[in-house]
């Protein structure tokens, strides 16, 4: 991955925490001196390099993972802020990333029982609850919305 | 990548499809932060498959369910 790819990716994370939200294209051209044209371009080497995930038309971020863009069934108090997980792995790993304890919040696939889980570290409060990955690793990236 | 509230759960909603891999959630927070410990880090650089494949076997995940492709 060329450097300024990978300095790209790095701003665009560190909007995105700073946001609370996926920053638009504007926006990080306006905050590293770029165009908007040139971010997009980055965006999609980012995306085919699985960097980033973008929408389907290519023009916003989807996932800068574990952080979702658009609303999904966890969620993540943390830093004092709730913020959108694409999975249960990525849940947990906003508190990872940011490097903090929080609250993971979801309802159990099978019955929609809410989840509520307290994360202080290595310690959880429902450590009896289980995880389930459906696809293999080798195909996780053919369908990344869908693993 | 789902969370549920027992394997009981997980088998009920799989129905007649074929089960993927069951991980206890501390399991999956120990993943999490191996696997997205760094993602905010300001020298990120990409991980290689190499080191995304070795947290993996730290945790004990592998065989071919857990092979990076």
């Amino acid at each position: 991955m060329d450097p300024a790819d990978v300095s790209l990716r790095n701003t665009t994370y560190g909007m995105f925490v700073a946001l609370g939200r996926a920053p638009s294209a504007e926006e990080v051209a306006a905050s590293t001196g770029s165009t908007a044209v040139d971010v997009l371009a980055g965006w999609r080497r980012l995306h085919d390099g699985h960097a980033l995930v973008l929408d389907a038309e290519g023009t916003e971020i989807r996932m800068a993972n574990p952080f979702s863009a658009v609303p999904t069934a966890y969620r993540v108090l943390a830093h004092g802020r709730w913020w959108y997980a694409n999975c249960a792995w990525d849940a947990f790993g906003i508190c990872a990333a940011l490097d903090t304890d929080g609250q993971v919040r979801a309802s159990c696939p099978d019955c929609g029982e809410p989840l509520a889980i307290t994360v202080q570290g290595q310690h959880l409060d429902q450590p009896s609850l289980v995880f389930h990955c459906l696809v293999p690793a080798q195909r996780w990236w053919d369908d990344i919305a869908f693993t | 990548m789902n969370l549920f509230r027992s394997e009981e759960h997980v088998d009920r909603w799989l129905g007649s499809r074929s089960p993927g891999a069951m991980l206890p959630v501390t399991t999956l927070n120990a993943l999490a932060r191996g696997w997205w410990g760094d993602r905010l880090d300001p020298g990120w650089t990409p991980h290689s498959r190499e080191q995304n494949q070795a947290v993996l076997e730290g945790l004990g995940l592998v065989g071919g369910f857990w092979q990076l492709g």
